[in-house]
């Protein structure tokens, strides 16, 4: 059963770093647009050749 | 390709503006070579638009997009007016020393190509710090550095793009929205979080028994559950918490007041229980209960925030300057809030009238189908009022303001539709009232079995009030509403048919009565040909083809309808041609001297024709030649949505601003008994208010701004994609381009979940009822006590996605 006390906060830690990721992403503009950049990648940009 | 480009391609690239898709005026033909191909345009605005797009390589927007660009503004863009301190200072927000901040309200963005054009072309440019492009809410951040670049300039780029923009006042920059989604993503994804480790968490303590583990993991699980929830209950539930206090203090119990109570409740009494060292924890049940009521409201928030929002409404109707005209004859761009009663303007031909205001000059003519919906342009005499918002289709004329800011006859209208809004019946809140009184009886009856339980064995009081509240939580209950609404909001979506106000789906599906607006409803704003009657033995094909030869020239509706409706490829040749405003062309074809137009002009009152007062006359000097009559034409899918609604026994009616003749021509062809031509704004919100007091249930479809205030009074509100902002803000639910015939079986869905609903609300009562007395009597045990409320919830949900599995996507 010790073997929890080192998975348990490992889990925790793991799941902080998840929510410290998203939040970052949400206060970067990342969700705020979800029609555009699905747009890009058709774009074979033949004026950076 | 795409579907847009493909289209143009099928529609002959030649006949139609490679830019902005219009067709191509006779005569000179302008060209550019783009994306090594020679194009043919328009208009030397198109011209200017296309190369600069391929100047900057952006080329690709072409390929990309699905409709055709706005075509660029001949006139000027009024950008170096954003120069002036005093209007400067209302749209700028300073970031630091040398960045400035400004929202700006776009015109002609229609699809994600249009953003992705804006942000390449703009974000190119030096001193660009950064530019986003919100397409739904036509809205555009864009923060630059002041030593580089100024407002003027980065306005100017974006009109040569062909985009008019126009910087909204700097309080638009707190985004509320912005603000509002962001934190209930975040809140939403925290709740996920604290309830899958409170589960996990629990799991152990509900499968590992008491002969697995010893009582000091149970202890550790315990308070590692106690540690999950935390977030959930401190950060993710905040909102249930601060609605309830806010109407605690207005004295109204609302949904959240039980809701916030439950949450407080059983956190407290699991932490109680955990510190006591009991078993009945239910920490694990909160945070599935607040995720769960989490999920509801944000994809009811997404579905709210789709709808466009009145302040914006207005401030694209009204441009943003006005020319002032001082007392020694030059003229001042200002600011529309500098303007005052008494000031005299100057207003240009194609211009918008910036408030309300005596005519100075002899006459013009204005177009005032926004407020109106009078689809023809009317005449306004010396002394007469323009109203704010409306076109002057010629000119340039002078006028005395009269009336501005919300004194307008344009802020009457939003201040009405505001209103109606207000007064709206508020059907939806019955089901939320039933929720919160269910919950409040769930309350009493947590003391009632505490009370009871204390008489008898005290130990077990604690434990059995707890698992009543855990197991009749109101989940199922609330989630009843939300689960089912928000499936068929999905499928509607997918219909084109996008609900703004989720309540709407309840009043659509008790709808009795729809009330059509007939212009850009129910018909195209364009005229079509409907037949063509010849004199003096001409032939059928020569008339049309001299006349569309001559309508080539005129951008006049009617022009344009009978230059469309000739399919050969013969043009004649045209010269010497002569407009006269609002009365025909003449001009010399084929060497012969024709006039196409009114009666009176075309045989310049020599002699009269029986019954061709509405008719296109087309004659030369010995005498009329044919006369062509137009009608309207009718929106896609107009007839079979009137069918559609009539089969499923509504009632269908017309009220246009339209005069009776034009009205009734179209209700015959529908098939509509019940029309009312003439309308003002104020007498269809009459109408609409007598139906009403006789039962109906009204559903009213529109797309003016003329339309608002009857939109806003209506049982549910439909407006079509391509109206009004007004008329978009103050409906509930927005119909996407051509989807009209989407109607009726958006109203069977609306049906379906009503029911679904009932049968969701029936379960969970029906759930509650047995399991109730079973959890009072001290029989259930937590992990059971959770296990009910997560399977009433799931079945719910289960439930919920069977809307619109059967129906057949129309």
């Amino acid at each position: 059963m010790n073997v929890l006390l080192v998975m348990i906060p490992l889990s925790i830690l793991l799941l902080l770093g998840a929510a410290v990721a998203f939040f970052w992403a949400v206060d970067h503009d990342q969700f705020d647009d979800m029609e555009t950049p699905g747009l890009l990648p058709l774009d074979d940009s033949d004026h950076d050749r | 390709m795409n579907a847009y480009a493909g289209a143009i391609a099928a529609a002959g690239a030649a006949e139609c503006c490679w830019h902005c898709g219009e067709a191509l005026p006779a005569g000179t033909v302008i060209q550019a070579d783009i994306a090594g191909r020679r194009r043919s345009l328009c208009c030397y605005g198109c011209r200017a638009a296309a190369e600069w797009i391929e100047q900057l390589g952006l080329a690709d927007y072409y390929r990309l997009r699905t409709e055709p660009a706005p075509k660029p503004d001949a006139r000027e863009s009024g950008a170096a007016a954003w120069q002036r301190p005093e209007i400067f200072r209302h749209v700028v927000r300073d970031l630091d020393a040398d960045r400035r901040e400004a929202m700006l309200l776009l015109e002609g963005v229609r699809c994600a190509a249009c953003v992705w054009l804006i942000e390449r072309a703009l974000g190119s440019m030096p001193g660009i710090v950064s530019i986003q492009v919100n397409a739904a809410a036509r809205r555009a951040r864009v923060v630059w550095r002041d030593t580089e670049i100024a407002l003027p300039q980065i306005l100017e780029a974006l009109s040569r793009t062909g985009y008019r923009a126009a910087p909204l006042d700097s309080q638009a920059l707190n985004d509320v929205r912005r603000r509002e989604s962001r934190d209930a993503l975040k809140r939403l994804l925290v709740a996920g979080f604290g309830a899958m480790q409170a589960m996990m968490y629990a799991a152990v303590l509900y499968f590992g028994g008491n002969e697995a583990l010893d009582p000091s993991t149970h202890e550790l699980f315990r308070w590692l559950g106690f540690l999950a929830a935390m977030p959930v209950v401190f950060y993710s539930a905040r909102p249930f918490f601060t609605a309830a206090m806010r109407s605690l203090k207005a004295r109204q119990l609302g949904m959240d007041v039980p809701v916030a109570l439950a949450i407080a409740l059983i956190y407290a009494a699991s932490l109680i229980e955990a510190l006591r060292g009991g078993g009945h924890v239910y920490f694990d049940s909160v945070s599935m209960f607040v995720f769960f009521l989490l999920a509801g409201r944000y994809l009811e928030m997404r579905a709210r925030h789709r709808a466009g929002d009145l302040t914006d409404a207005l401030a694209r109707l009204t441009p943003p300057f006005a020319d002032l005209r001082r007392e020694d004859g030059t003229i001042e761009r200002i600011g529309i809030h500098e303007l005052r009663v008494g000031h005299r303007v100057h207003v240009s031909e194609g211009g918008i009238v910036p408030a309300d205001g005596a005519l100075l000059d002899e006459q013009c003519r204005v177009d005032e189908a926004l407020l109106s919906g009078e689809s023809a342009p009317v005449t306004r005499r010396r002394g007469d009022m323009l109203i704010a918002g409306s076109v002057l289709l010629d000119g340039p004329v002078q006028m005395r303001i009269e009336r501005v800011g919300t004194d307008t006859a344009l802020a009457g209208i939003a201040a009405l539709v505001e209103r109606a809004q207000a007064e709206r019946p508020q059907l939806a809140r019955a089901g939320e009232r039933a929720a919160s009184r269910f919950v409040m009886r769930v309350m009493i009856l947590t003391v009632l079995t505490a009370v009871a339980w204390g008489f008898f064995d005290p130990s077990r009081a604690f434990p059995a009030a707890l698992a009543v509240l855990v197991v009749s939580c109101p989940c199922a209950f609330a989630l009843a509403v939300p689960a089912a609404i928000t499936r068929s909001l999905a499928v509607l979506a997918r219909w084109g048919v996008l609900v703004v106000r989720p309540d709407a789906i309840q009043s659509l599906a008790e709808t009795t009565q729809v009330v059509f607006d007939k212009t850009g409803t129910l018909t195209l704003p364009d005229l079509a040909l409907s037949n063509v009657e010849t004199f003096n033995g001409a032939s059928q094909e020569s008339a049309l083809r001299m006349a569309a030869s001559l309508a080539r020239e005129s951008r006049h509706p009617a022009a344009r309808a009978i230059a469309a409706a000739y399919v050969g490829d013969h043009i004649e040749q045209v010269s010497a041609v002569r407009s006269q405003s609002g009365l025909g062309l003449a001009a010399i074809v084929a060497g012969r001297e024709l006039r196409l137009g009114r009666l009176d002009f075309a045989l310049a009152g020599r002699m009269d024709l029986d019954d061709c007062e509405n008719a296109v006359l087309l004659a030369d000097d010995t005498g009329p030649i044919a006369a062509f009559r137009l009608t309207e034409k009718l929106q896609p899918g107009a007839r079979q949505v009137v069918e559609a609604l009539q089969a499923q026994g509504l009632r269908v009616a017309i009220a246009s601003g339209d005069s009776a003749a034009k009205v009734e021509e179209v209700a015959v062809r529908l098939g509509i008994a019940q029309w009312r031509a003439r309308q003002l704004p104020a007498d269809k919100l009459a109408w609409l208010t007598d139906l009403r007091t006789d039962g109906a249930r009204v559903m009213a479809v529109g797309d003016g701004v003329n339309d608002a205030p009857v939109l806003a009074g209506a049982d549910v509100a439909i407006a079509v994609a391509g109206s009004a902002e007004l008329a978009q803000a103050s409906s509930d639910i927005v119909l996407v381009d051509g989807r009209l015939a989407s109607l009726a079986p958006a109203r069977a869905l609306a049906q379906r979940t009503l029911t679904i609903l009932r049968q969701n609300q029936r379960w969970a009562l029906l759930y509650n009822l047995t399991a109730v007395p079973i959890a009072a009597l001290g029989f259930v045990p937590p992990w059971l006590a959770a296990l009910g409320m997560s399977l009433s919830s799931v079945c719910v949900v289960l439930n919920a996605l069977r809307i619109g599995r059967a129906e057949a996507t129309p």
